[in-house]
């Protein structure tokens, strides 16, 4: 594609879609459950019976893709290099991360190259990975609640509704940089069809930029 | 109605199981399938069908072996942690002192079973429900006692006003540490005070129960500080992101984008 480079591979694309929508689903039939009040968002659902259900099976879907795509050819290489690539967290992420809050509010300031992915994706993939994980283990502790010591149920919510609550304060960043930001949701197209903009890549990745130039000049 | 209160005086019990049967018969509750649990034990918990059981423990002193009989059920706490874990609001307090669930607002989501020191609601998987004993509010709202109470024959059960049922148990206490020193009332000082008052012959822990027992320290965390602090995160990202659109309109990235975008940005940039 002209004037493009190639960033995310398809494998990649529908994982981060079926996890998105997965996400939704969850957060939405989990909200119900916070407060008495937020009860009715299960009507959407038709119920809070089948709001519940809907829970464990967008559960059961979220985990089996996790290990679907990270153990899949070439997406799973990549996927596996994301989750390590993020929680490698360099001198220059953080001042890519720091500036963040002026980015975020459509100002711009400097920032030396990034890698494949900057200091504020990492931030965001590294809370993502870590409280879906425990968002994953405290929940299915949950949902068999019967066959677990008392304590570690008791426990296991308090985990599961603080990493989910947090992580849906980090998904709406997320969906506004990716969506509504008018710089950054340039990248959009790299989650669609792979491809994002040469100039906006240039902009945001330049450590990146280079490192697949130079290997698109060797193939 | 005034304060209600069971005094349960384990010394008194013989390990009958009509309290069992009687609660059974009283709620409609059907019978389960039962297996021994140790030595003439029937049941080893609450079920959703079965409100009250009584577990029996051996002590061996000197030789000679004393049965220890415990009557099981809600203790109708005054800081009752099921309420507090319910997401649903679906249980209350009445003014008499009981702890009841309201089937049209459970949704069988189990909070209350985990939260509750003694695990004492049980949720009916096919109905989505919660079930526990209800004290019989339907008998003692209508002048009667509960169905337990009545039915006890050797009189180790008793149902009254709170503070009579308290001093009948401290006269009892009295009576009784004469032969069984270690002999001691379980439930005024835990959950705020219980509805069911125990008079036990040994600690607590003999009959398998905590002497501790108190609202999970995990619990109030989750319900007074994990719900309320979610909530100001989620809030403020919410906020965070309807004023980012609106300052990237006022900065007019918008308009200006896929025009010059780096250049735009780098004139306002950082100011
Ligand atoms: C593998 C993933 C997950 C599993 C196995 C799981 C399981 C559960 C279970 C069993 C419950 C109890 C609800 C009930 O009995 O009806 C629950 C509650 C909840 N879940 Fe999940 N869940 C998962 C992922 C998520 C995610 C990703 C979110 C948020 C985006 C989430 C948000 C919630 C919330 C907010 C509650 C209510 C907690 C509260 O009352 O404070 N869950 N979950
Ligand atoms: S004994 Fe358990 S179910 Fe009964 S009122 Fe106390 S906390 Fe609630
Ligand atoms: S099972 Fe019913 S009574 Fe128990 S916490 Fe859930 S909604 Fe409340």
């Amino acid at each position: 594609m002209k004037g493009k480079l190639f960033r995310f591979t398809a494998g990649t694309r529908i994982f981060h879609w079926i996890h998105a929508v997965c996400f939704i689903l969850l957060g939405l039939t989990g909200a119900a459950l916070v407060y008495s009040w937020l009860q009715p968002i299960a009507n959407i659902f038709g119920g809070i019976q089948i709001s519940r259900d809907i829970h464990r099976w967008a559960a059961a879907i979220f985990t089996i893709s996790i290990f679907v795509f990270f153990l899949l050819g070439a997406s799973g290489r990549e996927l596996r290099s994301w989750a390590k690539s993020s929680f490698k967290f360099t001198k220059d992420d953080f001042a890519h991360a720091k500036n963040f809050p002026i980015e975020f509010f459509g100002g711009h300031k400097p920032f030396p190259p990034q890698g494949k992915f900057n200091g504020g994706e990492k931030l965001n993939s590294m809370l993502m990975i870590t409280g879906l994980l425990c968002i994953a283990i405290s929940g299915y502790i949950m949902w068999f609640a019967s066959s677990m010591p008392q304590w570690l149920v008791q426990w296991a919510y308090v985990a599961h509704s603080g990493f989910a609550l947090l992580i849906m304060a980090v998904f709406l960043a997320h969906f506004y940089l990716g969506v509504l930001h008018p710089d950054s949701n340039q990248a959009l197209g790299g989650m669609f069809n792979g491809y994002v903009p040469e100039k906006f890549a240039y902009e945001h990745y330049e450590k990146w930029y280079n490192q697949v130039k130079v290997e698109n000049k060797n193939t | 109605m005034t304060e209600k209160m069971v005094f349960v005086d384990t010394s008194l019990c013989t390990g009958c199981r009509a309290c069992s049967v009687a609660c059974k018969a009283w709620n409609d509750l059907e019978a389960e399938k039962t297996q021994l649990i140790t030595s003439y034990q029937s049941q080893a918990a609450t079920t959703p069908h079965t409100w009250t059981y009584i577990s029996m423990h051996e002590k061996y002193e000197n030789g000679k072996m004393q049965w220890l009989m415990f009557k099981h059920q809600c203790y109708h706490c005054a800081d009752a942690a099921c309420m507090k874990a319910c997401p649903s609001k679906a249980i209350y307090k009445t003014e008499s002192g009981y702890t009841l669930i309201d089937h049209d607002k459970c949704i069988g989501c189990g909070y209350c079973t985990a939260n509750c020191p003694w695990s004492v609601p049980k949720v009916d998987e096919t109905v989505n429900k919660s079930f526990k004993c209800t004290g019989c509010i339907d008998r003692i709202e209508n002048g009667l006692k509960p169905a337990c109470v009545s039915t006890c024959q050797p009189g180790a059960l008793h149902f009254g006003d709170r503070d009579e049922m308290e001093q009948l148990a401290q006269n009892r206490l009295y009576e009784v540490k004469k032969e069984y020193p270690k002999a001691q009332l379980y439930g005024d000082a835990i959950m705020g005070g219980t509805t069911y008052l125990y008079l036990l012959l040994d600690r607590p822990e003999i009959y398998g129960v905590p002497s501790n027992a108190s609202i999970p320290l995990s619990l109030t965390l989750w319900k007074d500080l994990v719900h309320p602090l979610g909530g100001i995160a989620i809030g403020g990202a919410a906020i965070a992101v309807v004023g980012g659109v609106f300052a990237n309109f006022a900065l007019g990235n918008y308009r200006n984008r896929g025009k010059e975008v780096a250049e735009s940005q780098d004139k306002k940039g950082g100011q």
